[in-house]
């Protein structure tokens, strides 16, 4: 088992758990099962700050490919669209978020999942290699941030 | 000078949205108050095709015209360019309440594209709708926009008297006594309500007329006009919702309009928005051209042809990332260098 980490965003800690996967595009996963599980990491919330609209095009059961776009977001700062994180097929989405997005916000490692794959974690990081990828970035992530908040 | 009359439209937003539709009532009240100013209202731009009344009205305007719309001023002025409704782009002083005066400082560098062809000598100002959800604000803007008309108007006919010219009807330089709308375009005609569309819109003063989008698009989408300059050529060939030009025009180029992120919705490019920040490079793992390629293979499956990866029309210098040349996020980190915070 991995140790938790937690990576500073300026003064914020961004607790990164030590027992998930990690993906580029900041979501974390965990497999449970047959599936895996995904949602946004801490530090892709702190980004983001307060969701309030989450959108998914595609549906459960299609084939998704590995960074192909899957949905768009909007929170009061910031529009995204959503990419895959892996190549797989979706299975579900947590149909909570989509009359109420909060729990991202609240809890982003448990109530705050955004859906589930069928697919394998090949590609995906540990907490310390995604913390190694966080730190790399940092510099030029808080820049683009100070301009805005 | 005290006949020149600036021609205003009032491009409604698509669907039954009922805050958009309070705000253009109440502008449009606003404005039928206001002399010397000819109110139209027609649907929403994007969506006129060649024969709708709309635009065959729009196309007979001569002289300067302020357009309010629901999108991005650059997608606005463009995409009616693109009808042969052209002319000078306007600057408005409208900005939207979070960006703050550090932009006005912090000019990108303008941009070095083929421009627009015969160009008549008249000024189209186009006004975000989503900017402020108080019509005064955009009343008070159009009243100044109408002043600086005015003058602009009054200091060439002071010119044509000086070189005592005759004045020849050609309309264009008489900006100013244009007669009102003809009576065949009825209202409910002009109203109309027209079926959705989805194209892309060349912005002139970005674009290289590298070939990129002709190369990269594999429904026809894009051509070329008799002096070998890239047009959006067949744009109901374009499949909805597929942004993926757009992402690998080197140049921000290409927008449409409706699509959800500002980038490619026609936001101004380089600087800080003062809208919300556009995450997607973050959440996307930054590959621009592999996500078009992505959409390109979704769209050709969807049709029923092959997928084609990265195979056809990528430009070799988009492959090879090494020599990538600098995406949004470089520049929008160089421009807070800049701003030395």
């Amino acid at each position: 088992m991995q140790e938790n980490l937690t990576f500073l965003m300026g003064k914020f800690p961004a607790a990164l758990p030590g027992n998930l996967h990690y993906a580029r595009n900041h979501m974390w996963c965990r497999p449970t099962d047959s599936r895996l599980r995904f949602g946004f990491t801490a530090y892709a919330v702190r980004l983001m700050q307060d969701v309030y609209f989450l959108d998914w095009q595609v549906s459960p059961g299609d084939a998704v490919e590995l960074m192909q776009q899957i949905g768009h977001i909007e929170t009061s700062k910031a529009v995204a669209d959503l990419f895959a994180p892996i190549g797989g097929k979706v299975v579900e989405f947590n149909s909570e978020l989509l009359n109420d997005p909060s729990p991202i916000n609240l809890d982003c490692y448990a109530a705050g999942w955004l859906f589930e794959m069928e697919g394998d974690t090949a590609g995906t990081m540990s907490a310390a290699e995604y913390y190694q990828f966080l730190d790399q970035n940092w510099e030029k992530t808080q820049r683009m941030l100070k301009g805005h908040m | 000078m005290s006949r020149y009359r600036l021609n205003v439209v009032l491009s409604q937003a698509q669907g039954r949205n009922p805050a958009k539709r309070a705000l253009e009532e109440s502008l449009a009240a606003a404005l039928l108050m206001e002399p010397g100013l000819d109110l139209s209202i027609v649907p929403y731009l994007y969506d006129l095709d060649a024969d709708h009344t709309g635009r065959l009205f729009l196309e007979s305007v001569q002289g300067d015209m302020v357009v309010l719309g629901w999108m991005y001023p650059r997608a606005a002025f463009w995409l009616l360019d693109r009808d042969g409704i052209k002319g000078h782009f306007g600057e408005s002083q409208l900005k939207p309440p979070a960006a703050d005066d550090e932009d006005e400082d912090r000019e990108p560098e303008p941009p070095q594209g083929i421009g627009s062809l015969n160009v008549p000598d008249r000024t189209i100002y186009c006004l975000d709708l989503r900017d402020f959800d108080n019509h005064k604000a955009y009343v008070e803007e159009v009243q100044r926009i109408a002043a600086e008309c005015r003058g602009r108007h009054a200091a060439k006919e002071a010119e044509a008297a000086r070189a005592k010219l005759i004045p020849v009807e050609l309309g264009l330089a008489r900006a100013g006594v244009a007669p009102a709308p003809t009576p065949s375009f009825a209202p409910e005609q002009l109203l109309a309500q027209p079926d959705r569309r989805w194209y892309p819109v060349i912005d002139y003063s970005r674009c290289t007329n590298c070939m990129e989008c002709i190369d990269f698009c594999l429904f026809g989408v894009y051509g070329v006009d008799n002096q070998d300059r890239i047009l959006v050529d067949n744009q109901d060939n374009c499949k909805r919702g597929c942004p993926a030009c757009s992402r690998v025009c080197p140049e921000q180029a290409i927008i449409f309009p409706d699509y959800k992120t500002p980038a490619i919705a026609g936001a101004p490019v380089g600087g800080i928005s003062g809208l919300k920040i556009d995450l997607t490079k973050l959440f996307g793992g930054g590959d621009a051209i592999a996500i078009a390629a992505q959409e390109r293979d979704h769209e050709l499956v969807r049709d029923g042809r092959e997928a084609v990866g990265l195979s056809v029309g990528i430009p070799k210098r988009q492959v090879n990332k090494d020599q990538q040349p600098k995406d949004e996020m470089d520049d929008l980190m160089d421009s807070l260098d800049a701003m030395d915070l």
